[in-house]
């Protein structure tokens, strides 16, 4: 029978891969627990402290400056990233004229390097040099002109459009699909009984489209708690600390200092807080199914 | 009002009752895959307004690019940013591949996507086979530790990941940084390619055994040839996620003439913010970002529905 001898290239044919993940992903993903257990000194010689890590990383003000960031760097991204994503893949959605334009342009950024997209940015937002400061002065509002990435009231909000411009073409995608499945003879019925478009857009889209919401908040949390190329290269976390993310302090913290069990601490901590934000998320945002 | 459009547009024959509206409808709707444009409705300008100004937007930060890249250094500092260059300075492009190294790091670009792509989809394609078309008894579980890689945030990692490959001697190596995407590509290669296997025929191998052909055989010349369109797409994205990265570059290449072209090109701009060799440095943003575009505008469809995938992945 032939599947006796299926049952000889199991083993080698899952090995490679399994090796791969094993000894790059598997290994580094166990041993990130046992370095928080441990302290390095300068000379690269490990000691076991238990979660003294753990306890110096609850008094930390660095860590609790960069926890601040990205989360409120996760809560601007959001409100940059939702309503236009969701007017956007609205208005894509209706088959108007240069769809494949608009969609090409739309999602372009995503297909960019993170790298090439920040330096871009880097040098847009330079205030005498860039492209916006001197657009807003001949446009006569240069009172709006900004030492955007210099100034901490500003440099968190523009690293966060930077990576929602890049990543909005991903959400937009998926608020499209959701707005092709949106059951045609309810938005039909709506509008025969005199609803305006903005009013079906909000009493019936939106809510239909909840549970797709819900998830992509979800996503979106997941994704910018872990930011750190935007920063890293636009503001490598200055001015003031006003932009350092925990990725940034986490690689800072692993090769500025070399101290790779407290960085393996933070990111134990990370992963800890990302779980239990999209619990939350999962929690607050779960309405009882919609009956239509 | 509908019930006389639609006569309008199905006259039925005269003396009998119209059609049943909505199954002529859906039979309607059935013939003509691609819908009709919608006709102009008023809501309709606030989405070209909204549209246009994205657009505009993005567009004109492409354009800024290119005009300071074909630039001088001087013209560049003393002249608003939306006046066209004077003249073309194509010999950026030279400085920028030559002097500034942007043709060694696409070279090296090139051999590192390529070959963990290729190392990815390979070792990828092996590993779905039986866990798509073979019931053993752990395969439930080797299939969720790939998919544990798909939820976890492979970043926390990196302090670990470091020292390991410290220890292996794969530091500041190409082959080590290969390899590290290679397995970073693997876990949605396999989940991608497990479910377009489960759709093939579960004859095809039975078929085959009778006809004497053994099981790896079978592989390679039955189901491999049918996995054309599922290699296609998982190669595609595994090139692009390597073609970008970043993070691991840092990481893990520290010499310059061994760094790929987004290293290569954040360490020019670190130089830039310093010294003057602006043009040289847009021009090189412009070579990176030409050839991605370019393919981005021939594989749309393909690429916009394999990383909305991978974005799902979490």
């Amino acid at each position: 029978m032939h599947k006796a001898a299926q049952r000889r290239i199991i083993i080698p044919f899952l090995m490679p891969a399994l090796a791969l993940l094993g000894i790059f992903f598997i290994y580094p993903l166990v041993k990130t627990v046992d370095l928080s257990l441990n302290e390095f000194s300068r000379t690269g010689m490990m000691r076991f402290v238990g979660i003294e890590q753990y306890r110096l990383l609850a008094g930390d003000p660095a860590f609790f400056n960069s926890l601040k960031n990205t989360f409120l760097m996760t809560l601007i991204g959001s409100c940059m990233l939702f309503p236009p994503a969701m007017a956007i893949a609205w208005a894509l959605s209706q088959r108007i004229h240069g769809e494949r334009f608009f969609r090409f342009v739309v999602f372009a950024p995503v297909v960019l390097s993170v790298a090439v997209v920040s330096l871009m940015w880097k040098f847009l937002y330079h205030p005498t040099l860039g492209l916006i400061n001197p657009a807003l002065k001949s446009m006569g509002l240069g009172a709006l002109a900004k030492t955007w990435l210099g100034d901490p009231a500003t440099a968190l909000a523009a690293v966060t459009f930077v990576s929602v411009w890049h990543g909005i073409g991903i959400w937009i995608v998926l608020l499209c699909a959701g707005f092709e499945r949106l059951p045609a003879d309810v938005l039909q019925a709506a509008r025969i009984d005199g609803a305006g478009e903005w009013r079906v857009f909000r009493s019936i889209m939106l809510p239909m489209m909840r549970d797709l919401l819900r998830m992509l908040a979800i996503l979106w949390v997941v994704q910018s708690l872990q930011t750190f190329a935007f920063v890293y290269i636009m503001t490598a976390g200055g001015p003031f600390g006003s932009t350092d993310t925990v990725g940034t302090l986490m690689y800072r913290v692993a090769f500025d200092r070399a101290d790779f069990g407290y960085a393996a601490a933070i990111g134990v901590v990370l992963v800890l807080v990302m779980l239990t934000v999209a619990k939350l998320l999962n929690k607050v945002m779960k309405r009882d199914d919609l009956q239509y | 009002m509908t019930f006389s459009t639609d006569l309008a547009e199905h006259p039925g024959p005269p003396g009998h009752a119209a059609p049943p509206p909505a199954p002529a409808r859906t039979r309607r709707r059935a013939a003509a895959p691609p819908r009709p444009r919608a006709p102009f409705r008023p809501h309709h300008l606030f989405f070209y307004l909204l549209l246009g100004v994205v657009a505009f937007s993005s567009v004109s930060a492409y354009a800024w690019v290119f005009n300071v890249s074909m630039k001088t250094n001087s013209e560049f500092i003393s002249s608003p940013p939306w006046q066209i260059a004077e003249s073309w300075h194509w010999d950026n492009y030279a400085n920028a591949w030559d002097r500034a190294d942007i043709g060694l790091f696409f070279g090296n670009s090139v051999i590192i996507s390529v070959v963990s792509t290729l190392i990815g989809v390979v070792l990828a394609v092996f590993a779905a086979y039986p866990l798509a078309r073979i019931a053993f008894r752990f395969s439930g579980v080797v299939l969720s530790v790939f998919l544990l890689g798909l939820m976890i945030p492979w970043m926390v990692t990196f302090a670990p990941l470091y020292l390991i490959m410290q220890d292996l001697g794969l530091v500041d190596s190409q082959a080590g940084l290969i390899l590290v995407y290679a397995t970073y590509n693997l876990p949605f290669n396999v989940f991608v390619l497990v479910g377009f296997m489960k759709t093939l025929p579960y004859e095809l191998e039975e078929a085959a055994a009778i006809d004497g052909a053994g099981p790896t055989r079978t592989f390679v010349s039955v189901i491999l040839p049918l996995m054309g369109p599922g290699l296609a797409s998982v190669a595609i994205i595994s090139f692009l996620q390597n073609w970008n990265e970043f993070f691991y570059a840092l990481l893990l290449i520290h010499s310059p003439e061994k760094m790929p072209l987004p290293l290569g090109l954040f360490q020019l701009g670190q130089a830039a913010d310093y010294g003057t060799n602006w043009a040289t440095l847009f021009a090189g943003m412009v070579i990176t970002v030409t050839p991605v575009l370019l393919g981005f505008a021939v594989l749309q469809k393909q690429i916009t529905k394999g990383l909305t995938a991978g974005a799902l992945k979490g």
